[in-house]
């Protein structure tokens, strides 16, 4: 911030922090990529969505269900109604990745909902108000750092019940903590900037400077911490579907891995190969996105932790 | 220095007691009695009466002088007549249970336990002149009723014969009836149960396995140590190694090239690593065993596959660190003077790199202890991984608590220890 992008005083309008951040993204064409790869995923995720609703909606078998034996183990064959392959019962390879990318994009972006708002409410209040109030939040997420971290999202899941609700629950309220203590530390360096003090001289309430004025400036915490949270709890999905607490009854891709895992060893290669070329493409997309969006947004911010 | 000493220790008491919270609110408050999930449907309220009794769950959460029994759930007669459906006399018409004079045995789904005190409480009224009481017990209470719809209680101790409820002269409107047995005292509850479960360092019994936790755990712990140490120190030496090559070439072809191949690795599935590792390795190469825990020879491939797959994080993280240090002052003054690039990397930037690295190792050790929840079930290695994996498929809820807490409280003493060395290390800590 030290190019004070905000200040609207400047004789030559000055540029956002947005654009600003957007310009630097651009440059780098791995990220640009990357962006695109995530949209291709979106794009996959959203068509998931709608097949999902429309034969839900019509009460009829959707086709990642369909099973039909004659054509089971099928290889893939780009031009045959089954680009990708056929599994053990008839189910079309294609259409079930694509559920799978639903079930991603559902975890990834729920356990966000939950976390994501957990983690900045209290990072804020600790940051700004410190005594009493830090103590006591610190105190709490000091205790939930503590348990291990997998076995905790797995003991949530199991009270909670299989299912995804589970998943979310387990990841969402466990992976709060990172960011709300990267979020405290942001707030406390920012409470004593000039630009609060004389918000506060002019007498706004503690929770209009937190949310409107300091929330903007730490907010490439939060994009940063979600790019990199995405595709750790998509592995976390994964995971929990391939023990069989997670997604039931659904094609995951972890219940794919599951049973492609058993299929693998009779030489059908394929479910499994796709399976972990769309984990790979999501996850090194997030993962590299994270990085440039790191630089691009906060260049003091290394590529610190992982 | 001592006084620093004490403020660290006390500071672990809060957050000892926020990890037992936590566990408490997940298995006892959200969780509740596993038990229907784990006796199964065909068993008798007593086996789960038995069940709850042994694991503390019959009692109030945190406090209080009634608790819930299993011998007579909550009847609430405006959705049916539940349990007095069999109750011969009974009779059960548009959401009120109406009882003509006589006696009316509870419809109990086992006997009370002797001698401890009962409370019957009933939602209902009365003809005038009617009297209520319970059989055998002393008591009436007939004055509670009334005409209008009331609440009244009945407290009673419990003998060897089955309550009744006698009514004599008139009829008997219900519209409600809950029995709440007394508990020992105000504070026996599960809370109190749980806490002094774990002074006592009583674990509980796995209801999957039907042996106590503490032994179970004993077992588990050498498998699961077996192989996470070893992975935890060949990773460490490789991910140093890796990451001081990369700081070596900073920026250059194999700094960018092991970077990109750390996100290449970061970015595949533990679980492709595992099953591509298993098949290929093991069962077509066959190169190691697939599956067992016999000799060492059964743990090169998860210790292998262990490796590999935390690789990329780590180097990435100590490429971080060594990079941070190669900023420094003393890293300029050092090349200023003319030390060799491998002299000031060796010398200098390793050395001081040691205080985060050595963070990162210490914040580690509790996690070996865990195991490795995939690598051990996967190749039937009979560790704590693979015991929390079982236990969490069959919901046992004792085995997963007792991990849950140990792997914390291990996190909380080696904190608790890094930050003392520190201070002894450097003073300035102490001040802060």
């Amino acid at each position: 911030m030290k190019s004070a992008p905000l200040e609207p005083s400047k004789p030559e309008p000055g540029i956002s922090l947005r654009a600003d951040a957007w310009r630097r993204l651009r440059k780098s064409r791995l990220a640009l990529v990357c962006l695109a790869l995530v949209a291709v995923y979106a794009a996959m995720a959203l068509y998931g969505e709608g097949v999902y609703y429309w034969f839900q909606y019509q009460d009829r078998t959707p086709p990642y269900q369909l099973q039909n034996l004659s054509v089971r183990y099928q290889a893939p064959n780009l031009l045959s109604a089954h680009p990708l392959g056929t599994d053990g019962l008839g189910r079309d390879v294609l259409q079930r990745l694509v559920q799978g990318t639903r079930i991603a994009f559902r975890v990834g972006l729920a356990t966000s909902m939950i976390a994501i708002p957990i983690g900045v409410l209290l990072g804020c209040l600790a940051g700004y108000f410190g005594g009493k109030t830090d103590d006591v939040i610190v105190w709490i997420y000091s205790t939930f750092a503590s348990i291990p971290g997998l076995l905790f999202i797995l003991a949530i899941a199991m009270v909670v019940g299989r299912g995804l609700m589970g998943v979310y629950l387990g990841i969402g309220l466990t992976t709060w903590v990172g960011l709300c203590r990267l979020v405290r530390a942001e707030v406390m360096k920012h409470r004593t900037r000039p630009y609060v003090l004389a918000a506060r001289a002019l007498g706004m309430g503690p929770f209009r400077i937190i949310f409107n004025h300091i929330l903007p400036n730490i907010f490439h915490v939060v994009i940063v911490t979600f790019t990199l949270r995405f595709p750790a709890s998509i592995g976390t999905e994964v995971f929990m579907s391939f023990l069989g607490i997670g997604v039931q009854g659904e094609p995951s891709w972890g219940t794919m891995i599951s049973s492609a895992r058993l299929r693998l060893w009779q030489g059908i290669w394929w479910e499994m190969t796709f399976v972990t070329l769309a984990i790979f493409g999501i996850v090194l997309a997030f993962n590299l996105l994270g990085d440039a969006l790191r630089d691009a947004l906060d260049p003091r911010l290394r590529t610190s932790e992982s | 220095m001592s006084r620093y000493l004490w403020r660290r220790i006390l500071q672990t008491i809060p957050t000892v007691f926020g990890v037992v919270l936590i566990t408490f609110v997940l298995f006892n408050i959200v969780g509740g009695s596993p038990a229907g999930l784990i006796l199964g449907k065909n068993v008798t309220p007593k086996a789960f009466e038995e069940f709850d009794e042994q694991r503390g769950f019959n009692k109030p959460l945190l406090f209080g002088s009634w608790t819930k029994t299993r011998a007579l759930e909550d009847a609430d007669f405006r959705n049916g007549p539940g349990a007095f459906r069999n109750v011969r006399g009974a009779v059960w018409t548009n959401g009120v249970l109406t009882l003509p004079p006589g006696r009316y045995p509870l419809p109990l789904a086992f006997a009370l336990k002797p001698s401890s005190d009962w409370k019957l409480t009933m939602e209902g009224r009365v003809a005038p002149g009617t009297s209520v009481s319970i059989f055998p017990m002393i008591g009436k209470i007939s004055d509670g009723f009334s005409n209008d719809w009331k609440k009244f209680e009945l407290i009673f101790q419990s003998l060897e014969k089955a309550p009744e409820i006698e009514v004599a002269g008139g009829v008997l409107e219900l519209k409600g009836v809950q029995l709440r047995r007394k508990t020992a005292h105000f504070f026996d509850s599960q809370f109190v149960f749980y806490l002094r479960q774990l002074v006592r360092f009583d674990f509980g019994i796995s209801s999957s396995l039907n042996q106590p936790v503490a032994q179970l755990l004993k077992a588990g712990i050498w498998p699961s140590l077996a192989l996470t140490v070893p992975i935890f120190v060949i990773e460490l030496i490789l991910s140093l190694v890796l990451s001081l090559v990369c700081a070596f070439f900073r920026n250059r072809f194999p700094d960018r090239l092991l970077v990109f191949i750390s996100v290449a690795l970061m970015s595949i599935n533990y679980l492709v690593w595992i099953v591509a590792g298993q098949y290929w390795l093991a069962f077509k190469w066959g190169w190691f065993p697939v599956w067992g825990f016999e000799s060492w020879r059964y743990l090169m491939l998860p210790v292998l596959i262990g490796v590999i797959s935390g690789l990329g994080v780590n180097v990435r993280f100590y490429r971080t660190i060594m990079l941070d240090e190669m900023y420094r002052d003393y890293v300029r003054t050092a090349f200023a003077k003319g030390v060799s690039r491998s002299g000031v990397l060796f010398k200098h930037v390793l050395k001081n790199a040691m205080i985060p690295v050595v963070t990162n190792v210490v914040i580690a050790i509790p996690f070996l202890y865990t195991g490795s929840l995939l690598l051990e079930s996967f190749f039937g290695i009979p560790g704590l991984g693979y015991l929390g994996v079982n236990a969490i498929n069959s919901r046992d809820v004792d085995v997963v608590r007792a991990i849950v807490l140990i792997g914390s409280m291990l996190f909380v003493v080696t904190n608790l220890i890094t930050d003392i060395l520190y201070a002894r290390l450097d003073p300035r800590v102490r001040f802060e």
